[in-house]
């Protein structure tokens, strides 16, 4: 039921996976840039335009909450809605996860090398 | 302060075009320092320097405004100055990597729908104006000209539109090639 309305939030992009993310603790917009960056290992780099119209559409979705204002700086957080959505969005990954891990003649191919760490 | 003007035109499709100009002034030393007119830059001369020019279009309420001008000046962007929605960034190139506002193709295709959306509120408003410059008959030849000059707005916003429709296109395109 639950899952029936969240049906158009999801899959989640990776950028907006991490902006969620970031902000179950509150942040302003350039501090989620930075962790973004930090925590995905410098694979998701986000530009401030890209930020900003992010933050301004999830924020219009009820995903995430304006929680304060620091200076010029808007403070976001997510909501009870945004974290149900990033559970979800979890929960699918972990699927993914098992999927690909459990499937031995994918690994099987490559004998030695980086795939071995996943496991 | 010794300021240097320039005159030049782009048109709204050409802001690749202008970014491109505006970096070139800055490797010859001249950085621009603000936009008095459409089609006045004004420089000031200096050391010359390695700059990313980027330019984006918002119409936002003054508190946002001032929050998403923090956003960009914490990301290291420096705010130049505005010209209608048009907001002027500056951004010093260190190494190889040239920084930009837009991270992807989607977030990239919102600022021509925006640029498109006031566009296309002045279209029929120039539509209406050109019959009914008729009716300015009765003042003699002067018709004539407010006819041309209306028909050749029509015909730019017209022109403006097209090329931001396949702006927004080609940054689709992109957009959905990824597997």
């Amino acid at each position: 039921m639950a899952q029936k309305a969240n049906n158009k939030l999801l899959p989640l992009t990776e950028a907006t996976f991490y902006i969620l993310l970031a902000l179950v603790t509150p942040k302003h917009g350039y501090a989620v840039m930075q962790e973004a960056e930090e925590v995905s290992q410098g694979t998701v780099r986000l530009a401030p335009g890209t930020i900003y119209g992010a933050l301004t559409a999830l924020e219009g979705s009820k995903l995430i909450t304006m929680v304060d204002t620091v200076g010029r700086r808007k403070i976001y957080q997510v909501t009870e809605l945004g974290k149900q959505i990033l559970r979800e969005q979890i929960h699918r990954y972990q699927i993914m996860l098992e999927n690909a891990v459990n499937n031995n003649e994918l690994w099987a191919a490559s004998t030695s090398g980086e795939g071995v760490s996943l496991s | 302060m010794n300021t240097i003007n320039k005159f030049k035109w782009f048109w709204a499709w050409q802001d690749e075009k202008e970014e491109a100009w505006l970096a070139e002034m800055a490797r010859q030393g001249l950085h621009l320092e603000s936009m008095p007119f459409p089609c006045v830059y004004q420089f000031r001369p200096g050391e010359p320097g390695d700059y990313v020019y980027r330019l984006d279009f918002q119409t936002l309420k003054d508190k946002d405004r001032d929050s998403y001008l923090q956003l960009f000046e914490d990301a290291g962007w420096e705010h130049v100055g505005d010209l209608g929605g048009w907001v002027y960034f500056r951004h010093i190139v260190n190494g190889s990597e040239i920084p930009d506002i837009y991270s992807d193709p989607k977030s990239k295709m919102g600022k021509y729908q925006r640029i498109m959306a006031i566009l296309i509120v002045f279209l029929p408003i120039m539509i209406i104006l050109v019959p009914q410059s008729r009716d300015l008959e009765r003042y003699g030849s002067w018709h004539i000209i407010v006819e041309i000059i209306s028909g050749i707005l029509v015909l730019l916003f017209s022109f403006a539109i097209i090329q931001l429709f396949r702006r927004i296109l080609s940054l689709k395109r992109l957009d959905e090639s990824r597997l």
